[in-house]
């Protein structure tokens, strides 16, 4: 093969005898694209200088059957677009045109009277022109519309954009065609190819109207149907219509560059042919030389550097898993991608596409005589659109700190899931039908799961101007019993969380949980690796086993809990990721089993700090209770022997649980009302009164700040479960009465029966310290009264024998003398020995 | 409706078009079908309804595969491995004046290429592999009926065709060989026919030996089906497929011609599954498979109690024996050997009751397991044996996983359709690291075990699919990877052999095992009362009781009262599991 030295563009060659030179130049095999380029011809600026690409019908065309049979109106032929075959016939109508005709045609076609229709319809080629142009020309959006009824049309407004940006395409809303004229977008849908090239034309037209220097082709781009298939149900009536599927891409060919026009050279006397157009996914090589005075015969020789050639990609879409039916795989479909639309996805990518469903022969062989009766179908792909990579949305939008570029189009919830959704919430009851959805096969626990239900939906986070924060995300511990299904929560919980992680606290080392910094082998660069916390991020984190995680793993947590960052101050790399995660832990107590005689810190063996950054926390306690125990052997009972259907209450299904829960957290940004205010200051300043009732002299601390934070964000869940934008009273009490519960079981100080807010945030009670200091007093009067200064050491059991004897109160410990006798030690007054005191 | 013009065994598409013909005559348009049967299934239904006529239908495996022909009616039994999606061709065509119909075959058998009237339709394909795990007593039932229905279609031959001596040499079946039937099927083609003969041109005469490639011991095969909802088949299920075996030979040349684009479209089937390996079956008529139609014949046909009981002792004896005389696990294995997945509320699989023998060293195993597993072996249909090694946890997910580049699943050892019995051997496990796949492979193996689920590898998300699979684990310590639902200690008392089975006995055991196994079960209300008020009683005792203990001792009961072939609990079954149950707790504390 030779090789031409100049690439000169054969286009502007006015020594190119190029007649009818393609406006567009796209000589794609199938004759629809034929089609599509007479079309194009009559926009008449685009004559001289071709642009560089064309139609999207680019197929090829596998089984050349030209069919004789079907002809247009009269002097339709020019309208190849007329040729269509009923819809229930064989899908090869791409192929069933006849040759171009003489491009002359086509002008005098267009200003015809007689109408000319879509073969097989009553599809008219003129009436869809001017319903297009009259669509384009005028379709507003509605807002817009009342006021401002010069305001230009949507559509002629983005063709002046695409001019101005020397853009190829015009994205069309088919909600908007549909909104204008339902006929026109029944018609665009049924018979697409034939509608989108007249499309195309009117495009054109009014492109060349309005920059008659603009050379590049302007296509349309059809999306956002009224209705999407799933993949599973094309069939093939669908063959030939406009389609959207969703899916995700699993494999995407390499690029094939497809020859649209092919030049040759004679190898005699280096004379160049007219550029060959592509007929049917063939060239036919000249066999002579056309050259006048050379004739050669059989000397022409493909130049590649002067062919064009247009990118073409084969992209492979799979099912998304919500859309395969039990015992099912899920389908694929192939999608023939073209120009712009190579690589518009990767494989992983969910995309939502919109294209002509086409079908081709398969030929078995070129030497059979028999053609295999199979079609091989694949999607002519119109336009692409990627929807979210994971199921649920874990976008916070309320989400402050300006990340700007966050793509708008997450998911759009159809509107017929959201009407579901919004009628769901309209329950009256709909807050307990969630909390009996939330792990159903885990009975009891009520409040537990209505917590964690609070978990999910999350309250509101807030950035404040002077850049300090409030985090929105509630983080609840489970502290109980084994076997009191508190995995079986999280698991739950991990599976229904918009993003999350689930990790045991055994496994987890502090970095694992945070992020690291270690030194790339190769390049010795230091890197940042996100731990599980950081990976949670706008999410769950499930940590199992809380008590059995490391200290140091545990401190890392402070940080995440409150600041919702996480701080790396290592070598070459200084910091702050965020981790804005709520944070579900499980933890056993501290002897396996829950002792009601030891105080919840004394149980937990859980630093106080770390205690208090939680929300909520819940005891499970596995009481020996017949009544449960009964319960439980009826619900076990009943699981083995009942028909599950019977058995099935009106639950929320998982998925659609999810969709609430996204579609929630995405949309319903509640705030509190003024009612609610001033409930909530109320009870907040109730809750600590109640620490300072008369006759007690002792100072309990039953609220602090913290809480009242959990209960703006308890509340805010609260309106949100019920998808209100505005935080009701009835919230707050509900909300005042989730700590309460939580608090009760966790922060009551058993000896006196009260919530006590100092055991969570220091580990010691009120009356505990009282008592400490009684001991203290005791002590130091003792030590004063019986210990000569510098003179012989008194055993500890002495005293203690010598305070039983005094104080009539509860028993004493030999470990509150010592800690007393610590005290007095670290005041000076006496020195301890061992088990022996001398006071100095 | 008379006796039908053509041989729905040698000559089914004549069968067919016979049908389409008279559906035509009738004044219907083919477009009115959209693909729905007119009437020819109606004809083989007809056909098949006599048992001998079922047993006429020759079963496609790779002994058999290389006489039947082309274009007759087969039988294939295979799991649905994988599935291959929606197909569509030209379903009918007008040829002159007169409606053609390509349903159930590959290749028109007229020239269709200048018609303009096609109606296009649509079938399904399912890629279909032998039962993976089958015993060899299952097999042998294929034999007979084999010869059986290849005399009754040789004796139906018109023509005679002979076969290229080649490859009359490679058929090395030796009983095949010397089997009057086998020669005659030597001897003929399958074509009775003419107006069939006439329609297929020359060069698409199928030779018998285009499957020799065929894998010795697996026939895959493509399963094209028609007519049926998408629910009624799914994947893992077994099925029993009955229709038209179709190949084209000209395939093979022609996949080197395709251009790169044509290619990639249809990448999938004739590349990766050549015809000449993958036969392909236009489904007629297709039945899911139950353990039942693996049996060799019925003894028994009802459920007697008296019959039951005495068959319960003897399999009792013989697993006691097979263990070395300990009764409580025989108790114990013939239980696990009952269950069944029968109800799924939420994650909790209800029925499953899978076994841990644990104080087997490397040694006993090798006496005592491989016993068990040749017993497990030759009482259930599928059976499985997977020795734990560190080696192969670390090689090869267990899962099937989907590969994109062929666009198929990879099957995958847990790829085991519902009721196979899978031993795991956890004595052969050394201590070593597990890398990302060994921990992936244990993690599978271990939600195997708790939910009865499996997860599919499609690389982008993970497909859980429900498994019903029976699980004997052996091992020294409690498996911690595969936590089975009972642990029980193993203690032989002597190491004696036991002595050989008859078949009629093991026929029995089989019948057994595969009846009571599906038997319905219920509670009375007062029965349920006294439950309730045991679970109670245990509970007040003894705290640590949970939820899956319960659990285990309503499966327990279930199984029990089965075995004796009742269907609802009675007190003496149930105060049977509560005394076994005491019996392990026992030998657990000793340990």
């Amino acid at each position: 093969m030779a090789s031409d030295s100049s690439p000169g563009n054969f286009f502007t060659d006015p020594s190119s005898p190029d007649g009818f030179s393609s406006p567009i130049g796209n000589t794609f095999s199938s004759p629809a694209h034929q089609r599509g380029r007479r079309r194009r011809r009559s926009s008449p600026p685009s004559d001289a200088t071709p642009p560089p690409n064309g139609s999207r019908f680019a197929s090829s065309a596998a089984s050349p059957t030209p069919s004789p049979a079907v002809r247009g109106g009269s002097r339709g032929r020019g309208r190849g677009r007329g040729v269509r075959r009923p819809p229930t016939s064989p899908p090869d109508s791409a192929n069933t045109d006849d040759l171009p005709l003489p491009s002359s045609d086509f002008g005098d076609d267009m200003d015809e009277a007689t109408p000319t229709y879509v073969w097989g319809t009553n599809v008219s080629v003129q009436e869809v022109k001017s319903a297009i142009y009259t669509f384009i020309k005028n379709f507003r959006e509605s807002q817009e519309s009342s006021d401002d009824v010069y305001a230009e049309a949507k559509y002629m407004m983005l063709i002046h954009r695409v001019l101005e940006m020397e853009g190829e395409w015009i994205d069309v809303d088919a909600h908007d065609v549909f909104a204008y004229d339902q006929d026109l977008y029944n018609k665009m849908v049924r018979y697409p190819l034939e509608v989108l090239a007249i499309f195309d034309i009117v495009l054109m037209d009014i492109v060349s109207s309005i920059n008659e220097m603009f050379d590049k082709h302007v296509q349309v781009r059809i999306h956002n149907l009224k209705s999407s298939t799933s993949m599973r149900n094309l069939n093939p009536s669908d063959i030939e219509k406009m389609v959207s599927l969703k899916g995700m891409i699993i494999r995407c060919s390499s690029i094939i560059p497809e020859i649209r026009e092919a030049v040759f050279k004679c190898l005699l006397c280096e004379y160049h042919s007219d550029p060959v157009v592509v007929d049917r996914g063939r060239i036919t090589e000249p066999t002579m030389c056309s050259n006048e005075n050379c004739l050669a015969k059989n000397s022409m020789t493909l130049i590649h550097n002067r062919c064009r050639f247009a990118d073409k990609q084969i992209v492979r879409l799979q099912e998304t898993p919500d859309e395969i039916p039990e015992g099912g795989t899920p389908h694929t479909v192939s999608l023939l991608m073209h120009d712009k639309l190579v690589d518009a996805g990767k494989p992983g990518d969910r995309v939502q596409i919109t294209g002509i469903y086409r079908a081709m022969s398969v030929r078995v062989g070129p030497t059979q005589r028999s053609v295999k009766s199979l079609f091989k179908t694949y999607i002519d792909c119109l336009h692409i659109k990627k929807t979210d990579k994971s199921r649920m949305v874990a976008d916070d939008p309320m989400e402050v700190d300006g990340s700007s570029q966050r793509i708008e189009e997450d998911v759009r919830f159809d509107e017929d899931k959201v009407k579901e959704l919004k009628e769901l919430s309209k329950q009256p009851d709909i807050y307990d039908r969630l909390t009996r959805s939330l792990a159903p096969n885990i009975w009891e626990l009520e409040d537990v799961k209505k917590g964690l239900l609070c978990q999910l939906f999350g309250g509101n986070s807030l950035k404040l101007q002077s850049g300090a924060s409030c985090r929105g995300d509630i983080n609840i511990l489970l502290v109980g019993d084994p076997g009191t299904s508190k995995s079986q929560l999280l698991q739950y919980i991990h599976k229904l969380s918009p993003r999350g992680i689930y990790t045991s606290g055994r496994g987890s080392s502090a970095v694992g949980l945070t992020a690291y910094v270690t030194k790339d082998p190769e390049t010795g660069e230091t890197v940042l690796e996100s731990g599980a916390l950081v990976l949670s991020d706008r999410g769950i984190c499930c940590i199992d086993e809380f008590d059995k995680m490391s200290d140091n793993a545990r401190s890392m947590l402070h940080e995440v809990m409150e600041q919702q960052t996480v701080s790396i101050a290592k070598a070459g790399i200084i910091a702050s990721l965020n981790a804005r995660t709520s944070v579900l832990a499980c933890a056993n107590p501290s002897g396996s089993r829950y002792n009601p005689r030891l105080s919840v810190i004394d149980n937990i063996h859980l630093p106080p700090t770390l205690l208090s950054r939680f929300d909520l926390i819940y005891l499970i306690l596995d009481k020996a209770d017949e009544q449960t125990d009964r319960r439980l052997a009826k619900h076990i009972v009943s699981l083995h022997f009942e028909d599950p259907k019977s058995a099935e209450l009106d639950f929320i299904d998982l998925g659609t649980l999810t969709a609430y829960v996204s579609y929630a957290r995405k949309h319903i940004h509640p705030q509190l009302s003024d009612e609610a205010a001033e409930e909530l200051t109320q009870g907040y300043v109730q809750m600590r009164r109640r620490g300072n009732f008369p006759g007690s002299s002792k100072k309990v601390i039953t609220a602090t700040p913290r809480q009242i934070e959990s209960l703006i964000r308890l509340s805010e869940a609260l309106a949100r479960i019920r998808f209100s934008e505005w935080v009701e009273k009835h919230d707050v009490v509900e909300a005042f009465r989730l700590l309460e519960v939580a608090m009760q079981q966790s922060a009551t100080d058993h000896t006196t029966g009260t919530i006590d807010m100092d055991l969570i945030t220091t580990g010691v009670s009120a009356s505990e310290r009282m008592r400490r200091e009684n001991v203290l007093t005791a002590t130091r009067n003792i030590i004063l009264e019986k210990v000569q200064l510098g003179g012989p050491s008194v055993r500890l059991l002495e005293l203690l024998d010598e305070l039983k004897k005094q104080s009539s109160g509860p028993e004493l410990q030999l470990h509150d003398l010592r800690n007393a006798v610590a005290t007095l030690a670290s005041e000076g007054l006496v020195v301890l020995h061992g088990d022996s005191v001398k006071r100095v | 409706m008379g006796g039908p013009p053509y041989d729905c065994l040698s000559n089914p598409l004549g069968a067919v078009r016979f049908a389409f013909e008279k559906a035509m005559a009738s004044g219907s348009h083919p477009s009115a079908f959209g693909g729905k049967d007119w009437g020819a299934l109606d004809l083989f239904r007809h056909f098949l309804s006599e048992q001998s006529a079922l047993s006429q239908v020759p079963i496609l495996n790779p002994q058999t595969i290389r006489l039947v022909q082309p274009n007759t009616l087969v039988r294939y039994r295979g799991m649905i491995q994988d599935m291959l999606g929606n197909e569509f061709y030209v379903g009918a065509y007008k040829d002159g004046s007169s409606w053609r119909t390509n349903k159930f075959a590959d290749v028109s058998q007229f020239p269709m290429c200048s018609s303009p009237d096609m109606c296009v339709w649509e079938r399904r394909l399912l890629y279909c592999v032998p039962v993976p795990g089958q015993s060899s007593w299952t097999k042998s039932s294929y034999q007979p009926q084999l010869n059986q229905g290849m005399e009754s279609s040789s004796q139906k031959k018109e023509k005679r065709r002979r076969l290229d001596v080649e490859d009359m040499d490679r058929i090395t079946d030796d009983e095949l060989e010397t089997s009057p039937s086998a020669k005659k099927m030597r001897e003929g083609d399958c074509f009775p026919s003419s107006e069939f003969r006439a329609s297929v041109p020359e060069g698409n005469f199928p030779r018998t030996c285009t499957f020799l490639d065929v894998d010795k011991d697996s026939l895959p095969c493509l399963v094209k089906i028609y007519d049926s909802p998408e629910s009624e088949l799914k994947l893992n299920d077994i099925f029993e497929f009955i229709g038209v075996l179709t190949f084209d030979s000209e395939s093979e040349a022609a996949t080197n011609d395709y251009d790169e684009v044509s290619n990639s479209f249809s990448d999938d089937e004739l590349v990766q599954l050549p015809p000449n390996k993958v036969p392909r079956l236009h489904c007629l008529i297709h039945r899911k498979l139950a353990v039942h139609d693996f049996l060799q014949s019925s003894p028994i046909l009802e459920v007697n109690p008296h019959i039951v009981k005495e068959i319960r002792e003897a399999l009792l004896r013989h697993l006691t024996a097979v263990l070395g005389d300990d009764g409580i696990a025989a108790h114990f294995v013939l239980l696990h050997l009952l269950s069944r997945v029968h109800n799924r509320v939420d994650d909790v699989a209800v029925g499953k009751l899978s076994l841990n023998l644990i104080g087997l060293s490397k040694e006993s195993v090798s006496v005592f397991g491989t016993r068990l597993s040749n017993v497990v072996e030759s009482l259930l249909p599928f059976t499985h044996c997977l020795p734990l090694k560190l080696e192969d946890l670390n090689a090869a997910s267990l899962a099937p996983k989907k590969d994109y580049q062929i666009n198929r699943l990879r099957p995958g050892v847990l790829q085991i359709p519902e009721g196979s019995h899978l031993v795991i051997d956890e004595t052969q496990l050394k201590a070593g690291s597990l890398d990302a796949v060994g921990v992936e492979n244990a993690r599978l193996l271990k939600n195997l075990t708790e939910f009865q689920k499996v997860e599919y590898d499609f690389q982008y998300y993970k497909l859980e699919m429900a498994a019903d699979i029976q699980l004997l684990i052996f091992s020294d310590g409690k498996s911690n990877i595969l936590p089975a639902d009972i642990v029980i200690p193993f203690q032989p008392s002597s190491v004696g052999s036991y002595k050989e089975v008859a078949t009629e006995a093991l026929e029995a055991w089989r019948w057994y095992l595969a009846t009571v196994r599906s038997l319905p079960h219920s509670i009375e209300s007062d029965m349920q009362k006294v439950v309730e008020d045991d679970m109670v009683a245990a509970r007040q005792a003894d705290q640590s009781l949970g939820s899956q203990d319960f659990s285990r001792w309503l499966t327990m009961g279930r199984l029990m009262s089965s075995s004796f072939g009742e269907t609802s609990l009675s007190m003496e079954h149930w105060q049977m599991v509560k005394e076994l149950e005491r019996l392990r707790r026992e030998r657990l504390k000793l340990k």
